[in-house]
Parts: C-alpha cells; sequence; structure tokens
C-alpha cells in the first residue's frame, strides 16, 4: 500500500468512526415510545412481515434496529424512518416485544426536535396547530353541511395554547 | 344505546356520504349519536411521530369533552378511534403521564378523568346491536354481490391492544355476509393500503394501492367495501391517481361499509353522496333496486 | 423404619432408567406411567442425534428390561392421587384407570382393533395416524395390553365377541392401591407447543405446516405412512422443506420466553433425514441463533451443511401463506445476512415449537407438595448443589420436567441417575 493510500484509508474511517454515535441506541430506548428497541435479538421476522419492506430496498424494520444500535443516525432517522406505514404488523408479529413499529414513532420525534420532518407531515402539523385541525372543509362542503343541517367545523384555537405549552410549535418555527 | 360522536377532520370535510349514512343507520338500529362540541383533531400517525406527550394532550383533550358529556365515544375513522383508544388506555394505566398530561389540558381549561370507553362503529354494530338485528333490520338483502372488504390496519392491529374486543380480519366479512353480499377473499387480504405514506412517499404509497388493486381485479369482485376514510382514498381517487399515472384501469367501485349498510337497510344514497365518489358506484346501487 | 422401595411418576426414558437403576440396588420399585404405555417421547422419534441411531431400537430392550425386572412393578394407564407422609415413609394412593381389558388375560393379538368400527386420531402419532377405540399406541407398546378409549367407545361389543381370549370387560372399574414407598422419583416429561397463537403461521389452518413432533412420526418406519414423508394435504413427498426455529420459544409474546435447548439439534438431525429420504429435496432450515452447542453438534450441523446440502438461512420468516389449490405453501422472510427480503414456495413447513411442561405438572407437584415455577417446570431445593432435589426430602426429579438443561435423552439418563443414587442414599442408608 502506497502512503497516500493509506492516508485515504485512515481519513475514511475517521469519516466513518465520526458518523456512528455509541449514546444514540440509549438514546432512542429512554424516548417514549423507544423502550422495546433493547429487546430486539434481529430475529428479522418483523422485516418479512413489513409490506413496504417486499417493495423496496429503502426500507427495512429490521435494518432500522441494527442501524440504530449501530449508532448510525443519519441512516436512522432521516432515511429510514419516514417510511414505515404504522400498519403494526411488525408489533404483531415479533417475539421479543421490540416493537419496531413503535420505535419508529420515537426515531421521528427525535427528528422533529431539529425540525428534520418531510413537507408533507409539516404541512399537516402547521394547519392542526392552526387551525385544531389535519384537514378543513372547503367553503362549498361548509356550505353543503350547513344546508345538510350538519354540524360545521369550527377551528379549535385551544391547539395552538397546548401546542405552545409542549413546545410543539417551535418545532413548527411558528410563534 | 347513546355515544358522543366522534367525526375526526377528513370524513366531515371530504367523505359526507360517510357521516350521512352513519346519521341515518345507526338511529334506525336503536344507537343515539350525541353530536361533540369544539372537538379537534385526534392525533394520527403523522402528528404522534412530532411530539410524543402534544399528541397525548390532543387526543385527551378531546376525551375529556366525551368525560363532560358523560357518554362513550364511538368513532368514524379507523385512525381516530386507535389514537383515541390507545390514549384513553395510556393516561388511564400511567399516573405519571396522566399528571403531565392533565399540566398541559390544564391551559385548555380541561381535566382528564378516565371515565369513558372509546368504540369504532364496527364495535357498537357488532357489540350493542348485533348482527341477528341488523339482519332483521335489512329489507333489500345484497342479492349474493361478491364483496372484497378491506377492514384497515388500526381496526385489528396490534392484536393485544384489540384483545379485550377480540375482534380480526373476519369482522366485515361477517357483517357483509348479514346484509346478504358474498365476502371475497382476495391475495394481500390483510396488508396495508399504503395511506399512510401519501405526501411522504407517493411512489410508494400507489405501489401498494396498486397491488391491492390488481389482487382484487383478479379476484373478480362487484365492489370493495372498506371501513377506514384512509382506506377509501386509496381506492377510489387513487383509482384515477393510478389511472394516469401507472396507466392502468380497475374499475372497481369503492363504498363505506355504513353506505352498503344503508343500501341493504332500504335508505336510498342521494345524488350528492353518489357522487362523491370518483369511481362511479352507480351500478352497484341500480343492481340493488 | 425406611421403607426400602421407590415410587417413578412417568415412564419416559428418563423414568425408565432411575427405575432400573433403583431396581438393580435391590430396591422394590413402582413405575406409574399416566398413558398405557411406558416409552414416552423417545419411542415417539425416529432417529437421535448426532449419532442417527434408531430411537426405539435403543429404548426397547430398556422397557423389556423394566416389564421383565422382578424389583419393577408397572402400573401403566395409573395416576398418582394423594401422597402422604415423609421420606422413608410416604404412602401412596394409584388409581388403575380401568382398560376394560383384562391385563392377564390379553394376549395383544390385535383381532379386537381390527373389527373396531371407530377411528380416531392417534396422541402416539401426534395426530398424524389412526387408532381405533380399543388400541395399542404403538407396536412396540409396553406390556402389551390393549386398552379401550370409553371416552370414545361405541360399546357396540365387537371387540368382547372377537376376543379369543375372552380378554375385554366393559365393566371394568377403576381400582385404588395404596404404596408404601421410601422415596419418590417424577419423571414426567414435557409436551410439545401447538402454535395456534402464531396465526401467522396457519398452523391447524394449513395442513402442510406440521410440528417437528408430527414429522418424527412421518419419518418413523413403524409410523402412519411407514416411513415414507408423505404430506398430510395429497400424500406427496416434499421436494422442498423448510425448518422453522423458535416457534414458540425465545418468545415473550406467544409462547415460552426460554430457548428449548434441543429444537437446533434436532432439525439438524431432522433435515439430514429428509436429505436421506430425497436427495434431491431442497432443505432449509430457517434459524435466529444456530444453537448446537456440545460435543459433536457443531461438527454435525457443517456436515448438515457441506456433505448434505442443507441450506441455512439466519432468518425467522414473518409469514406463511397457502396456495388454495395446490395447498403449497410461500414463506416470506428476510435473509439476515445478505439483507434481502426473499418468498420461498415450499412444500412441506415444520415447525420445531417449544417444549413445555405436561399440562397437569403442577396438580401433579401440588399432590406432592413440591414446588413449580411459572411454567410449570420443577424447582430444585438449589439449583446448582442439589439440581435434582426438590423442597420435599425424599422427592426428586429428573428429566425434562427440571426443565430445559441439555434437553437431550443422554441428559435424562444421566439425570435419573443421579435422582436414583440421591434416593438411595436415603433408601439404602444404613445397609453397611
Amino acid at each position: 500500500m502506497t502512503s497516500a493510500e493509506s492516508d485515504l484509508e485512515f481519513i475514511m474511517s475517521q469519516i466513518h468512526a465520526r458518523r456512528r454515535d455509541p449514546d444514540f441506541m440509549q438514546e432512542v430506548a429512554n424516548t417514549p415510545r423507544g423502550e422495546g428497541l433493547l429487546s430486539c435479538i434481529q430475529c428479522g421476522r418483523c422485516a418479512g412481515s413489513c409490506p413496504v419492506g417486499r417493495l423496496t430496498l429503502k426500507y427495512n424494520p429490521r435494518r432500522l434496529i441494527e442501524m440504530v444500535n449501530l449508532g448510525y443516525k443519519w441512516e436512522a432517522l432521516f432515511e429510514l424512518s419516514w417510511l414505515c406505514l404504522s400498519c403494526f404488523t411488525c408489533i404483531d408479529r415479533c417475539p421479543q416485544g421490540a416493537d419496531v413499529g413503535e420505535v419508529v414513532f420515537a426515531l421521528r420525534s427525535i427528528a422533529a426536535k431539529d425540525g428534520n420532518v418531510p413537507k408533507g407531515a409539516l404541512t399537516m402539523a402547521k394547519n392542526l396547530v392552526e387551525t385544531g385541525h389535519i384537514v378543513n372543509p372547503t367553503a362549498s362542503v361548509s356550505k353543503q353541511r350547513a344546508s345538510l343541517g350538519l354540524p360545521v367545523q369550527e377551528p379549535v384555537p385551544e391547539v395552538a395554547k397546548m401546542a405552545k405549552k409542549t413546545g410543539f410549535s417551535k418545532i413548527l418555527g411558528l410563534k | 344505546m347513546k355515544y358522543a360522536l366522534y367525526l375526526g377532520c377528513l370524513i366531515p370535510a371530504r367523505e359526507l356520504s360517510y357521516e350521512l349514512a352513519t346519521r341515518k343507520t345507526m338511529p334506525a338500529l336503536g344507537v343515539e349519536l350525541m353530536d361533540m362540541d369544539g372537538t379537534s383533531c385526534c392525533g394520527p400517525f403523522a402528528i404522534q411521530s412530532l411530539d410524543y406527550t402534544g399528541w397525548l394532550a390532543l387526543a385527551a383533550r378531546n376525551l375529556c369533552i366525551a368525560e363532560k358529556m358523560g357518554l362513550d365515544i364511538m368513532a368514524l375513522c379507523n385512525d381516530c378511534y386507535e389514537s383515541l383508544m390507545m390514549v384513553n388506555e395510556t393516561l388511564k394505566r400511567d399516573k405519571q403521564t396522566r399528571d403531565n398530561v392533565n399540566e398541559i389540558l390544564s391551559v385548555a381549561s380541561k381535566k382528564f378523568k378516565g371515565t369513558v370507553n372509546v368504540k369504532h362503529t364496527m364495535d357498537v354494530l357488532c357489540e350493542d346491536v348485533g348482527l341477528d338485528k341488523i339482519r332483521s333490520k335489512v329489507t333489500k338483502p345484497l342479492n349474493g354481490l361478491k364483496v372484497a372488504t378491506q377492514v384497515g390496519c388500526h381496526l385489528v392491529r396490534p392484536k393485544m391492544l384489540h384483545a379485550g374486543v377480540g375482534r380480526g380480519f373476519e369482522v366485515l366479512d361477517d357483517l357483509v355476509r348479514t346484509l346478504g353480499a358474498e365476502p371475497v377473499d382476495y391475495d394481500d387480504k390483510e396488508i396495508c393500503c399504503g395511506g399512510p405514506l401519501r405526501d411522504i412517499d407517493d411512489h410508494l404509497s400507489r405501489t401498494l394501492s396498486n397491488r391491492k388493486l390488481s389482487a382484487l381485479k383478479r379476484a373478480n369482485v362487484d365492489c370493495v367495501v372498506t371501513a377506514c376514510p384512509f382506506c377509501y382514498v386509496q381506492f377510489d381517487l387513487g383509482q384515477l391517481e393510478i389511472k394516469s399515472l401507472l396507466k392502468e384501469e380497475y374499475d372497481i367501485p369503492v363504498l363505506h361499509f355504513v353506505e352498503l349498510l344503508s343500501l341493504a337497510m332500504g335508505f336510498k344514497l342521494e345524488g350528492p353522496q353518489l357522487r362523491e365518489h370518483r369511481v362511479p358506484i352507480d351500478r352497484i346501487v341500480r343492481k340493488l333496486e | 423404619m425406611v421403607e426400602k422401595s421407590a415410587l417413578v411418576i412417568g415412564g419416559g426414558v428418563a423414568g425408565i432408567q432411575a427405575s432400573l437403576d433403583l431396581a438393580n440396588r435391590g430396591l422394590k420399585t413402582y413405575l406409574v406411567e399416566k398413558s398405557p404405555s411406558i416409552g414416552g417421547r423417545m419411542a415417539q422419534l425416529d432417529k437421535t442425534f448426532p449419532t442417527m441411531d434408531c430411537s426405539i431400537c435403543i429404548l426397547a430392550p430398556k422397557m423389556i428390561e423394566c416389564f421383565r425386572h422382578p424389583n419393577i412393578e408397572l402400573l401403566t394407564y395409573s395416576e398418582v392421587r394423594e401422597v402422604h407422609g415423609s421420606a422413608g415413609d410416604f404412602t401412596v394412593k394409584v388409581v388403575k384407570k380401568p382398560r376394560y381389558v383384562q391385563a392377564d388375560k390379553c394376549v395383544g393379538c390385535g383381532t379386537c382393533a381390527d373389527h373396531c368400527p371407530v377411528e380416531l386420531p392417534n396422541e402416539f402419532d401426534s395426530g398424524m395416524g389412526i387408532r381405533k377405540a380399543i388400541y395399542l399406541p404403538f407396536a412396540q407398546a409396553v406390556p402389551r395390553i390393549y386398552t379401550v378409549d370409553k371416552d370414545h367407545c361405541l360399546d357396540c361389543g365387537l371387540c368382547q365377541s372377537v376376543c379369543n381370549a375372552k380378554a375385554v370387560d366393559l365393566e371394568q372399574q377403576p381400582v385404588e392401591v395404596e404404596l408404601h414407598v421410601g422415596g419418590i422419583v417424577v419423571a414426567t416429561g414435557f409436551d410439545t407447543y401447538e402454535p395456534f397463537r402464531i396465526t401467522s403461521y396457519g398452523y391447524g389452518k394449513y395442513k402442510n405446516v406440521i410440528t417437528a413432533m408430527q414429522l418424527e412420526r412421518l419419518l418413523s418406519a413403524s409410523g402412519p405412512t411407514g416411513g415414507r414423508i408423505m404430506r398430510p394435504s395429497d400424500g406427496r413427498i416434499p421436494r422442498i422443506v423448510a425448518f422453522l426455529q423458535c416457534v414458540g420459544s425465545r418468545d415473550q409474546r406467544f409462547g415460552y420466553p426460554y430457548c428449548s435447548s434441543i429444537c437446533c439439534k434436532y432439525a439438524v438431525k431432522d433435515a439430514v433425514l429428509m436429505k436421506e429420504h430425497r436427495a434431491d429435496s431442497q432443505v432449509y432450515i430457517f434459524y435466529i441463533d444456530l444453537r448446537v452447542f456440545g460435543k459433536g453438534f457443531q461438527e454435525f450441523a457443517n456436515r448438515a451443511k457441506k456433505e448434505f446440502g442443507v441450506k441455512f438461512i439466519r432468518s425467522s420468516p414473518g409469514e406463511i401463506r397457502e396456495d388454495p389449490e395446490t395447498k403449497d405453501l410461500t414463506l416470506w422472510y428476510e435473509d439476515t445476512l445478505t439483507r434481502t427480503v426473499n418468498s420461498l414456495k415450499a412444500d412441506l413447513v415444520v415447525l420445531c415449537t417449544a417444549l413445555m411442561p405436561r399440562s397437569d405438572s403442577v396438580e401433579l407437584a401440588k399432590i406432592l407438595g413440591i414446588e413449580t415455577d411459572r411454567y410449570g417446570f420443577l424447582v430444585p431445593s438449589n439449583s446448582l448443589a442439589e439440581p435434582v432435589d426438590t423442597q420435599v426430602p425424599g422427592i426428586v426429579g429428573c428429566g425434562y420436567c427440571l426443565g430445559p438443561r441439555t434437553g437431550d435423552i443422554p441428559d435424562s439418563v444421566m439425570q435419573a441417575g443421579a435422582a436414583a443414587a440421591r434416593l438411595s442414599e436415603i433408601l439404602m442408608a444404613g445397609s453397611g
């Protein structure tokens, strides 16, 4: 090996080492809904059950926990955890109660603290804080509801108040 | 039987037919539905992902409204049902969490006490009303209509959470049979429709619903019946999206299970209700007349 | 005054060995067995691992020795009802359930069974074979006396009329005997877990998903298919076979959290046997960890891979689906080493399920006044220093009822020896 090659190898190993966070596994295990993580024995039953895993190499619930255990924060938080459907098939089948479908929520909430959230989810959340609902009826639908004698959906300002108290609005960049 | 009716946001804004059919059929089966004042969103999975305590408080606020009414909740949407139910159980069980949440609820002048339960329409139909009574109210049996059911993940999973209710994938099949139709099996019946990935990864979401729709086509069904308004969107609007983006055409009518129930009970689906369906359901309605 | 006699409860290999060890020391031994014949689980097996010896060929001579031994009295089809007293002086009430066949007259010819009109699934064949309402549980049964299953008997009397020895007595009553013994050995063994609760595997729904014990019966030359592996739905000899490990073991949710100790070992053995039965077959073992500990077993597993071509896949499959027409099965799994999600079409799936204590082990423990753990296994008085002793002096245990230790046959035989030795200390004290 030339000296240039060994330099390159050294630099790559440093990049790899810095990519990994040895405390990440415990951080996730201490986050609500992440507790089951420590029970995982990597048996792969979840991956054999996951509908997304069957369609794309991008997502694999067992690998998600593997990434968390190894401390690969970037992959776990940003590449993998947003592809889960929350269909809970994995939870139905996990023999150890690791319940990766629940761990996913813990991971997402960690990602959300830094504002790293898919645009679609962000839009829903902003709507929620501003109106109290994720989906709001259009004006014509409201008129239709009124004409049918159905209760009209009102905005709920209390939600904004609660969001402020939990710090949720800060995540969304709202005041 | 009296319940506080929790509508959620999707149904009252986009799927009025679901709501109207429910409001017609339930009283005819002896279930009185009381509207709730001032409800907000329940905190579905996209929201749960962002703020755990925020979600608990959001859902709990709605539970408090029902507690004040002194009534159990009947939720229409599968996701609303599971969100409210999970929060209800968590807060009833864990005092520390309950105290934390009540602290947040104080800004909304509310306090969670844990005095009510949360049910889905299917629960009310199967437990309170009972299939026998439903059968007795069927005036227009569905004449062996070949119906595929899409129960939706959150009505039955995770099994442990629904253990007390003892409900499985056959629950919607049983109802369909009671109405005189024939439930048909199809591949991948128990797999998710892909709805939750909408707006997050549309390609994957569409691939999943396409997979299910092609399984439905292979099974030669007359229509598919959904319990969850999300599954409905995936299959109904989804067919139009698939037609334009993937060039696949299915033409499988999608009905809410309460619409099927209301047809079997002799109610009519009005024009606006029919027009809501992106894939026309006229031929189904005509078949049953 | 110490009674120089012992009671052994359970007629499997552990109970048989304990009885022989005690009897050979000159102690009168009563061997009580709940089912009509001694033999237990070992009699149900085809071959043992890793030596691939014929199981019943090794066991049957011991069974006959028990039957013939002057110091051993076999009480089969009998149950222990009450126990009083203490070490050296126990009084035990045993009920001999009515066989409706007179033991001293029956010659075991089988004419009665030939004529019996009732057919039922055979417990010994784990439901894979048929027996009649009057039956011998298996060909090598000891004692060779037929038994009438009154719950399913039609009372037609045909057996009685054709029996040349006039042995059938449909009016027979249970007989209660009182035994006075100095010590008791518990050797009640295990049941296999039936994984109905793991609904994604389809056990009970899909005909070609069977348990390992059911496979043993298909493999056995004296089994319901004469040793031909005929799969349940259509009798075809399967070409693609999948073994699934840890079904109900290492499972906090649906079964038992412990590892059952022997399943990885017997799966390797059974996989090799499948390859021997059909050389062009593809045999897969789906495992989480391959726990083939101890001398000879890793070597055996390596041979299975290299010489016999058994394919090992590190994966616990997510679900099994059945093709409604062919009854073939599709397994969905992730190969955790290559990290790819795949499906496998199989003709036959064998679930290696958990081993659990017998369903009545807790009740028996109450009768004896000994402790069981939350699964029903016996709790030793000191698991390190006194591993076969129970809380009651004079009562010892051996075999799988103590829990999954090494769990295999040599282990049970060794523990039986230990149990017999412990009792001998009490029973032969002061006999220079």
